[in-house]
């Protein structure tokens, strides 16, 4: 089977003054592909999936969208196979064509949960919402069973179920791509299996071709779910592939400054990193710090 | 259908029905308040006969009716309308609820102009215009700050509201000083200009005033989507879905700006009710802006009918200002929505 890329990023870079965040970055998403974006606190994993969006304007390099056009119905059917520059897409194509789940949402007056996730259908919609718009709302709040809230508040849930809510506005924005920044962080154990399993479910489905980018910090959670897995350090990638070539514990130790082994299953196929401890003690360094200071004001 | 589908559109016609409902009730209010006033055969049941003409007034009856009296109806409905609206786009576009039409500087620019045009004897235009013309010229400078503002790199939401408090405290400042130096009685015709009269729009003016809140209504429910998504997730959030955040809310804040100077230049300050209808329609409806916005108008008309009529006939022929029986009546009566709905 031949992949077809829908997002290509070439040499992105993206700074603030005497900060630089993205130092070239690389990357290309293909159809029915789950791709996880791992990393310490500050590598700069938000910032690319924000440049990817174009909620961030990127200082250099080169972001296309492949296949776009036929994506979103624009353009004449010439222009169905060339991939379009970010320059070139209104934010309402944008938004049919990718969308986006932030690390947290700032609510300043809620409505309910159906309304919130009709929001995903907003690109669609010119001002009322038509029958199509309320059976794919519906059937997503379905798909992510949260028929027990649907006409609560959004403010008044808790941090999970607003965190599922926002996942389900991404669902019915029916894009090619899904970009989610940490779905899980606020999730429990069940919801977060759960949510990375339906996602999966989304982007396998052959029938209509998707792709999601995920920014994640659990990496038994990206071992299990992703095809493909990131490693993002300092502003730059600097290891991609399967989950078995990526989480090594050489690389594991790189990145994330810790010791860990790879634990194969009895059973399936499967892997996980057992996460071990830190490296360095810094703890210790902290420690004789404080101490240091303390000395220096009883002197 | 599927039952969730089913379930969502009985509560929008639910809460349909209640915006029609208010709509129908402000209507008779306004019928109720037509029949108000000194010349007592014109009661409340024969002005309504003759306004549906199934009686002829005679010519002076006439005039009272469509002279005097309605156009004072006419600016209480467009000058409610025009505030709470504006005052449901701003709350939205600034996420913040404590925002109102005033809160942006537009008033006080307004006053400042007032102030000019009582005490040194400045205007653009002369004549009985002169204070009217001039509030609005100095409400003008304070929506073309507005503009510059939003001109401006990544401006945010709460830059909006620190340039508004800085135009206040600069032009209340300025006003401070000029009345410092006026005479009792230019100090006295400025304070009757701030108290937020309809009494002095003739029947053009009021017709005139109509025109753009007919158009920034229908403006305000196709933002609506784009209000909710702003509202319910922010910046960021409202972009995936499409929105513009920057763009919209220059163009929302401008053309709210622009239609608060519109009225308040004729009306004096009236305040209120840009910040309690909104919030009223949202113990009615919620946040939804597709419903908000038009039941935040007809509450700004209803209360502003309300509040006219009782200043009007309470201690007639004694005529206690709107803006001050809005604050009066409006105040407690918010307070007790809002204590309600906190409770539930």
């Amino acid at each position: 089977m031949v992949l077809s890329s829908i997002i290509t990023v070439k040499n992105l870079r993206f700074g603030y003054p005497k900060n630089e965040v993205l130092k070239g970055i690389d990357l290309t998403l293909h159809d029915n592909e789950l791709v996880c974006l791992l990393g310490v606190n500050g590598a700069g994993k938000s910032t690319l999936l924000k440049c990817i969006l174009g909620i961030l304007k990127h200082q250099s390099g080169n972001i296309s969208y492949g296949n776009v056009a036929q994506a979103i119905n624009v353009g004449d059917g010439n222009t169905s196979s060339q991939s379009i520059s970010s320059e070139d897409l209104d934010p309402m194509q944008m938004a049919r064509y990718m969308s986006y789940v932030p690390q947290s949402v700032k609510s300043s007056f809620s409505i309910d949960v159906y309304d919130t996730i009709m929001l995903g259908r907003r690109p669609y919609i010119g001002w009322s919402i038509s029958e199509l718009d309320r059976e794919i709302v519906s059937k997503t709040i379905e798909f992510l069973n949260l028929e027990d809230f649907a006409f609560r508040k959004f403010n008044q849930l808790s941090g999970g179920e607003r965190q599922r809510v926002i996942i389900g506005k991404a669902i019915a924005q029916s894009p090619r791509v899904f970009v989610l920044d940490e779905p899980t962080s606020d999730l429990d154990l069940k919801n977060q299996i759960q949510v990375m399993k339906k996602l999966k479910i989304l982007v396998s489905d052959e029938n209509s071709p998707k792709a999601a980018l995920v920014a994640i910090h659990d990496i038994n959670m990206a071992a299990r779910f992703a095809d493909r897995i990131l490693l993002m350090s300092d502003g730059e990638i600097i290891a991609g592939g399967t989950p078995r070539d990526v989480l090594t514990p050489e690389n594991i130790q790189k990145v994330f400054g810790v010791t860990s082994d790879v634990i194969e299953s009895q059973e399936d196929n499967r892997f996980w990193i057992h996460v071990k401890d830190e490296i360095g003690g810094e703890l210790e360094d902290k420690h004789v710090i404080w101490e240091h200071q303390n000395n220096e004001d009883e002197g | 259908m599927n039952p969730l589908s089913e379930q969502h559109i009985l509560k929008s016609r639910n809460q349909i029905k209640s915006i029609v409902l208010l709509g129908v009730t402000t209507f008779v209010l306004a019928l109720i308040a037509m029949g108000q006033g000194p010349y007592e055969k014109l009661d409340i049941w024969t002005t309504a006969k003759m306004i549906f003409g199934f009686e002829t007034p005679t010519s002076t009856e006439h005039s009272i009716i469509w002279r005097i009296r309605f156009p004072r109806i006419l600016m209480a409905i467009v000058g409610g309308v025009a505030l709470a609206t504006a005052g449901a786009l701003m709350q939205g576009c600034l996420g913040n609820p404590l925002v109102s039409p005033l809160t942006l500087g537009v008033a006080s620019g307004a006053a400042l102009g007032a102030a000019v045009a009582i005490m040194l004897g400045f205007s653009i235009i002369g004549g009985p215009l002169a204070i009217i013309g001039n509030a609005f010229l100095f409400a003008l400078i304070v929506v073309f700050i507005i503009i510059q503002l939003g001109s401006t790199h990544s401006v945010s939401a709460e830059s909006y509201i620190l340039v508004g408090i800085a135009i206040t405290f600069i032009a209340g400042a300025i006003t401070s000083v000029l009345n410092y130096f006026a005479t009792d009685e230019q100090v006295s015709q400025l304070m009757h200009w701030s108290f937020g009269s309809l009494g002095r729009v003739d029947r053009d003016t009021a017709l005139f005033l109509t025109i753009p809140v007919v158009f920034l209504v229908p403006l305000a429910l196709k933002w609506s989507w784009d209000l909710n998504a702003l509202s319910v997730g922010g910046d960021e959030f409202a972009i995936s879905t499409g929105v513009n955040p920057a763009g919209f809310r220059k163009i929302v804040l401008v053309l709210s700006a622009l239609l608060t100077a519109l009225v308040i230049s004729f009306t004096g300050l009236i305040g209120f009710v840009g910040l309690a209808a909104p919030h009223m329609a949202r113990v009615i409806v919620g946040n939804d802006f597709r419903k908000l916005i038009p039941s935040s108008a007809i509450f700004g008309a209803f209360l502003m009918l309300f509040a006219d009529t009782l200043g009007r006939t309470l201690f007639a022929p004694i005529i206690i200002p709107v803006g001050v029986m809005l604050s009066v009546i409006g105040g407690p009566f918010f307070m007790y929505l809002l204590i309600r709905s906190k409770g539930r």
